[in-house]
């Protein structure tokens, strides 16, 4: 690792006024789109996507890895001023923050969350350094072999992106990667499913998917249910900035807890597919575990509050390396991401070890230093933020089908990809409706060009012999286990829900 | 009580129009025509379609039967807050065509505005003031911001590209 390098990059962006001037512009933009209910980070990414295009590939990379990195911050403060989760890893916060601001300790709960979230935050990105001089020469010991089942690994973790309904989530996954063989076949060059269409040859836009799937079908949602986003209860009255600083010092007097939980946060961001909520309800479980006093959990105790915020924004740290170096995302939100990289030209895989460290080092300091900005402009914005969660879901609609289809239109300046949205958008609907998991879309979407490039390259260089290559044996290896826990924690939950009944 | 053989019938037909089984039913369409059309693909072109598509197929044909049973299983929900919601959905799909059509028809700058407007005003039933502010925020993000300050062209819109000629 050139440490030379890696603090030339911190000073690359903390000395350009422009850079950071963007960072100022998306922390609360990312904060903003986590607090409100229902929006989400991953719909914030697709809609700053007509707001970065044409901007320079690293200071549109730093606008959105900082908007990213901050979602879950303002994700706490509904889950703890309402029980409503602003995301869906924000939702194991509401179990601790919820009774904390019953109790008249909003402000501390808030300044719990917030002060976890930056910890966590930069947790994430010092775990990221830490472990990048052991990961790169792994990466480039990575060939089309490797790649192929290592997309495979990502697409094996459809299943547990899918919720209640495995199969309903597999078929989803099938779904996303069906869409992704719309294209001129890079192999024979035939039209696959592309009805002589131009803008189809280069396959399936991402950012018109996504939109479709996702943002459509949740405006549509909120329309049909009517009124505000979140109606529980009136923003709490002891929301002073002293109880919030009292919840920042509970950070630091807890700091065994918030170190480890930030470490086991960045870790499970690592691994492909298992997303937020896995991360922060298994920090949740690991501050149980740990407590001296565990009958506190539940009724109010503050590390019930850490734990979760922690992993909620180290994950990110540790979700952006597989999507950097492997191209393979960490989370569906990082499938948005990779997306939107890809678009701005900065291409995630191996060559960007090789030829991309700089952007790697600037895009690792941006998250930090987003997460660090995050705490400091709290303290003037989180009573704003609070009332955010009232807005009625009929000012709020309008705005985003135009927002929506301005996004499906820039990203690839192609009016057809208007009439993708709206059919998607009906099909995201249903889907939304009928309790389909629709993260494994984006995963299969993604993945699925992996799979069948490196498949036919490996083939082609190796024959089925690819299989028996050591790296090859080790990913094989990683997929049988993946599936193995997969099923043993399906049996024991089987098990679980028996005993309930 | 179990219902008898002349009442389960009608009810299974009627869980056939449901909306749950209409999108199996939808998902199994989309991959047995992917599946019947790269059959004619050339042979690495339609390994990947194919690899996929079939075990699809399958899965997609299973859940139909098992969200048809589920369907059929369920009590028939015709209640009020059922038919309200089925009319907030039929108006939020016709805002979302209006949209489409509108942005399709004459373009994002000149119909964005409008729709907001339309929408925030008659949809919804918002004051004046604030569909015209919602209006011209939008008009002021899309023209000030996007073809103004950062030099994106945007879409036009085929009715107006034709009336330009």
């Amino acid at each position: 690792m050139e440490i030379g390098g890696v603090f030339a990059a911190l000073l690359n962006v903390v000395g350009s006024p422009y850079l950071m001037g963007l960072m100022l512009i998306a922390v609360p933009a990312g904060m903003l789109f986590g607090a409100v209910p229902g929006l989400g980070g991953k719909l914030g990414i697709v809609l700053a996507i007509p707001f970065v295009f044409g901007m320079e590939p690293l200071a549109g990379a730093i606008f959105l890895i900082s908007m990213h990195s901050v979602v879950h911050t303002g994700g706490a403060i509904p889950s703890i001023l309402f029980g409503v989760p602003g995301t869906g890893p924000d939702a194991a916060t509401i179990v601790d923050g919820l009774p904390m601001t019953r109790k008249g300790e909003a402000g501390r709960a808030i300044g719990a969350a917030l002060g976890a979230s930056g910890v966590g935050g930069v947790i994430g990105g010092l775990f990221l350094f830490a472990i990048l001089p052991l990961l790169r020469p792994v990466v480039l010991a990575f060939g089309p072999a490797e790649f192929f089942l290592l997309a495979l690994f990502g697409i094996t973790f459809i299943a547990m992106l899918a919720g209640d309904s495995l199969m309903k989530g597999l078929l989803v996954g099938m779904f996303g990667l069906m869409m992704a063989c719309v294209n001129l076949d890079p192999q024979t060059g035939t039209q696959r499913y592309t009805f002589d269409q131009l803008f189809l040859w280069d396959g399936v836009d991402i950012i018109t998917a996504v939109l479709g799937i996702f943002a459509i079908p949740e405006m549509i949602a909120l329309g049909v249910a009517g009124g505000s986003m979140a109606q529980l209860g009136k923003p709490s009255a002891s929301f002073g900035l002293r109880g919030v600083l009292g919840g920042i010092g509970d950070v630091f007097r807890h700091w065994g807890l918030t170190l480890r939980t930030s470490i086991i946060g960045a870790f499970i961001g690592m691994i492909p597919g298992l997303g937020g909520e896995a991360a922060s309800w298994i920090c949740y479980g690991h501050a149980v575990q740990s407590s001296k006093t565990p009958e506190r959990f539940g009724a109010g105790a503050v590390e019930g509050v850490i734990a979760p915020e922690t992993a909620n924004n180290s994950k990110e740290g540790g979700s952006l390396l597989p999507t950097l170096f492997f191209g393979v995302p960490g989370s569906s939100g990082m499938a948005i991401l990779l997306g939107a990289f890809v678009m701005l030209g900065i291409q995630p895989g191996p060559a960007l070890a090789l030829g991309g460290m700089d952007v790697v080092w600037a895009l690792i300091w941006a998250l930090m230093l987003a997460n660090i900005l995050a705490v400091i402009m709290f303290f003037a914005l989180a009573p704003g933020f609070s009332y955010l969660s009232y807005v009625r879901g009929s000012l709020l609609i309008p705005f985003v089908f135009t927002l929506a289809y301005l996004g499906a239109y820039l990203s690839q300046r192609a009016w057809e990809n208007l009439v993708l949205l709206t059919a998607l958008g009906a099909l995201g609907y249903f889907m939304k409706k009928y309790d389909w998991p629709r993260p494994p879309f984006v995963i299969g979407l993604i993945l699925g060009p992996i799979v069948e490039d490196s498949f036919h390259k490996a083939m082609a260089l190796w024959g089925p012999a690819f299989l028996l290559r050591p790296g090859a044996l080790f990913m094989l290896a990683l997929i049988a286990l993946s599936l193995g826990i997969y099923l043993v924690q399906m049996r024991n939950k089987r098990r679980r829900d028996l005993s309930a009944a | 009580m179990q219902p008898s053989p002349n009442q389960a019938a009608p009810a299974r037909i009627e869980a056939l129009r449901s909306g749950r089984v209409t999108t199996a039913l939808v998902m199994l369409a989309i991959f047995v025509t992917m599946s019947i059309m790269a059959l004619g693909f050339p042979e690495r072109a339609r390994l990947m379609p194919l690899l996929v598509g079939m075990p699809g197929s399958l899965l997609a044909l299973i859940l139909v039967f098992v969200e048809w049973r589920a369907q059929s299983q369920e009590a028939a929900s015709s209640d009020v807050q059922f038919r309200e919601a089925h009319r907030n959905e039929k108006q939020m799909f016709f805002w979302m065509m209006l949209f489409f059509v509108g942005i399709l028809g004459f373009g994002f700058v000149y119909a964005a505005p409008l729709l907001v407007l339309a929408m925030l005003r008659f949809g919804k039933k918002e004051s004046l003031a604030v569909a015209a502010g919602g209006a011209i925020g939008t008009w002021a993000v899309l023209y000030g911001l996007f073809e103004l300050t950062f030099q994106i062209p945007l879409f036009d819109g085929h009715v107006v590209e034709w009336l330009r000629g």
